[in-house]
């Protein structure tokens, strides 16, 4: 039998990158990347912003042909000198696990005594869930997660995986990246909307740290339909239960929590933790059939991709994603309208609090010209 | 768990390492014992012997096709019970045989049930331990002895005195080191001494036989067509000493020098 597949040509985020931000949300101090210096740069260089020690053995030429099994083993030890971690992880990339690498020797003779997490990954696998997975194996292994989250994270990868490959950026052979719908159009469609005095439901539906900026889309939404006196037309959903999750996932919830209360915020429904974006929508499906069946429309912001399109059928929708090529997916879903964050990820590491997204920016700069022209209908 | 035995024959190309896994796997499967035996090679020809003389899919040949693969795939049965596997590879030239040995290995691991209820699992494995690929079935089959076959031919001992250079660096014991005949003068003496001088033993010493070539002409061990040749029990023998082998050491490499004395 052969196994479906469609071969994706556009570039898309890798298993070994997969693996470092998991680490990352492991806690983990130090991640060692056994391979060329410049591998997973971009990625390396935001997760020292998120309070991680990336640092490469950087195999060149020689180290391709010779091994570096010895650079590696002294890189261990090197840094756990200069950074006194509580646990560290080494990780594989394509050119050190193509010439059969033992992680695990050189992590025998560095002989630490912290956990230290091996991950045979390389860049080559189909779904870069993979490297997720391998990173969680890993840490059960050492010991840093339960068996029970192992089996949890499991679950709801395997969802995510079915999610991008259905309606994400694995779904298409080629998808062109698309800056989306002009975000200040987007912006008076919400107005109208709540100007017709139409009901709508507010999700953030966010991938752990993103929700830092997805939950500014539903301050704003919310600071507008204060402004216009209908707030009770809108019900808020978000997937930040704060009991699920890594620990590092559920400050995330928390941090995002109280953020929400601070600004008056009532979330009518949690949707899930911060890291069940992908199964989210059976919780937004349940609060829908027995309480918001009725409504009018729905913005959702995150992975918009993931609330199945049946559950939200009948109301006019706006998405909100980060994913550039998510764009045309979120349309064949039948979104009217889909506004992209560029660049979202990267202002959301290393933060504590929500920070402004542009959609939000712009919901207020038109909240202004609402409230001024207000007054100028009030001095007429 | 039971007590497996997980070995690895190593030697120069050429020497007899399939011809004689093949045998041992047949001696051993005779005694009642599950054997299984896996060619790492990627002219996968360590089973061809245990199944007259036919050849099997390879791990790496089915991966190739993106087809989803399931044990029995993989997993043929040979002359009496044994379990046969071959890895496959890339066409000479093309790729990466060496990666291929670890992604093969890792897919057997993952879908083999059968290599868990084994009581001998035999890795065959190209000539010289070329690149990291080739300690594969070491490092992740488990390999917990090795074997190396030699004969007293100068060229044959230098590949497997470099051979227990790779097995020390990697820190895998030496079980033993086989001669298969090639009929040169004082051949059981040099290789005995060489044995020695590793630091290990020799445990067996196989003629060369017109036999072996007539049995694998027609696709079969000796065990299986000539179970009554003289040679047929020196296979035996062998397979007997290996199931009960409980030393094994570090082997400590000859130089240079000393290898081109020996054989002098
Ligand atoms: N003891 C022996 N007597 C005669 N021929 C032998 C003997 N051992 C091996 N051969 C022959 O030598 C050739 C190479 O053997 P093979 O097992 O394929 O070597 P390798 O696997 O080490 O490359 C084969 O044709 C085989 O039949
Ligand atoms: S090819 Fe693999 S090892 Fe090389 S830079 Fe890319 S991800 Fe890293
Ligand atoms: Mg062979």
């Amino acid at each position: 039998m052969k196994t479906d597949k469609i071969s994706i040509i556009h570039p898309r985020p890798s298993s070994i990158v997969a693996a470092l931000y998991t680490l990352r949300d492991l806690d983990v101090d130090v991640a060692i990347l056994h391979g060329p210096a410049g591998c997973s740069f971009k990625h390396a260089r935001l997760l020292e912003e998120d309070g991680v020690h990336v640092l490469t053995t950087a195999l060149d030429e020689n180290g391709f042909v010779f091994g570096g099994h010895d650079e590696l083993v002294s890189l261990i030890k090197k840094a756990a000198d200069m950074f006194n971690p509580d646990s560290m992880a080494v990780v594989g990339t394509c050119a050190s696990m193509i010439i059969g690498e033992e992680l695990h020797d050189a992590v025998e003779e560095a002989g630490l005594n912290i956990p230290v997490i091996e991950v045979e990954v390389h860049a080559g696998y189909r779904d870069n869930t993979k490297g997720v997975l391998m990173a969680l194996e890993s840490a059960a292994d050492a010991g840093l997660i339960s068996d029970t989250e192992y089996q949890r994270q499991s679950i709801i990868l395997k969802k995510a995986t079915e999610i991008e490959k259905k309606h994400g950026a694995a779904s298409k052979s080629y998808l062109a990246p698309s800056r989306g719908d002009v975000k200040y159009s987007v912006a008076k469609r919400v107005m109208d909307l709540l100007k017709e005095d139409k009901k709508g439901i507010i999700i953030m539906n966010a991938k752990k740290e993103t929700g830092y900026m997805f939950a500014d889309v539903i301050l704003a939404v919310n600071e507008i339909a204060e402004e216009m006196k209908v707030r009770s037309n809108i019900v808020n959903m978000a997937n930040i239960d704060q009991t699920l999750g890594l620990p590092r996932v559920r400050t995330h919830a928390r941090n995002i929590m109280s953020d929400f209360k601070e600004f008056g915020i009532e979330i009518h429904e949690i949707i899930g933790g911060m890291d069940e974006y992908a199964i989210a929508g059976e919780y937004v499906r349940k609060a829908i059939q027995e309480k918001y069946s009725d409504y009018d429309f729905a913005i959702i912001a995150g992975v918009p991709h993931a609330i199945p399109a049946d559950v939200i059928s009948g109301m006019e929708i706006i998405s909100v994603t980060n994913g550039p090529r998510q764009v045309l997916p979120l349309k064949e879903m039948g979104h009217e309208h889909v506004v992209v964050e560029i660049d979202l990820h990267p202002r959301t590491l290393g933060v504590s609090s929500i920070v402004e997204s542009e959609f939000g920016a712009t919901l207020r700069e038109i909240k202004k010209e609402l409230h001024s022209q207000k007054n100028e209908e009030f001095a007429a | 768990m039971k007590d497996k035995k997980i070995i690895a024959i190593y030697g120069k190309g050429g020497i007899g390492k399939s011809s004689t896994a093949s045998n041992i796997a047949a001696a051993c499967a005779d005694e009642g014992y599950k054997v299984m035996i896996i060619g790492c090679d990627p002219k996968s020809d360590s089973s061809i012997n245990l199944l007259g003389g036919q050849r099997i899919p390879t791990i790496l040949g089915l991966l190739r096709e993106s087809v989803d693969i399931q044990e029995e795939d993989i997993v043929f049965e040979g002359y009496n019970g044994v379990k046969c596997v071959e890895v496959g590879g890339p066409e000479p030239g093309i790729g990466c045989a060496g990666r291929g040995i670890i992604v093969a290995i890792q897919k057997l691991k993952s879908l083999s049930k059968a290599h868990l209820e084994m009581d001998l699992i035999i890795y065959d494995v190209p000539g010289d331990i070329v690149c990291g690929g080739f300690v594969a079935p070491i490092k992740k089959g488990f390999v917990n002895e090795a074997y190396v076959l030699t004969s007293g031919e100068y060229m044959p001992l230098y590949a497997a005195n470099n051979i227990c250079r790779g097995l020390k660096k990697i820190n895998t014991p030496l079980s033993g080191v086989i001669c298969n005949s090639r009929d040169v003068s004082r051949e059981r003496e040099i290789v005995e001494k060489f044995a020695e001088e590793l630091g290990s033993e020799l445990i067996a010493f196989i003629p060369k036989e017109q036999i072996v070539q007539d049995c694998e002409r027609e696709g079969f061990s000796v065990i299986e067509k000539e179970p009554e040749s003289d040679i047929a029990d020196v296979y035996r023998e062998l397979a007997r000493k290996i199931m009960s082998q409980k030393k094994a050491s570090n082997p400590d490499p000859m130089d240079d020098e000393q290898l081109r004395s020996l054989t002098r």
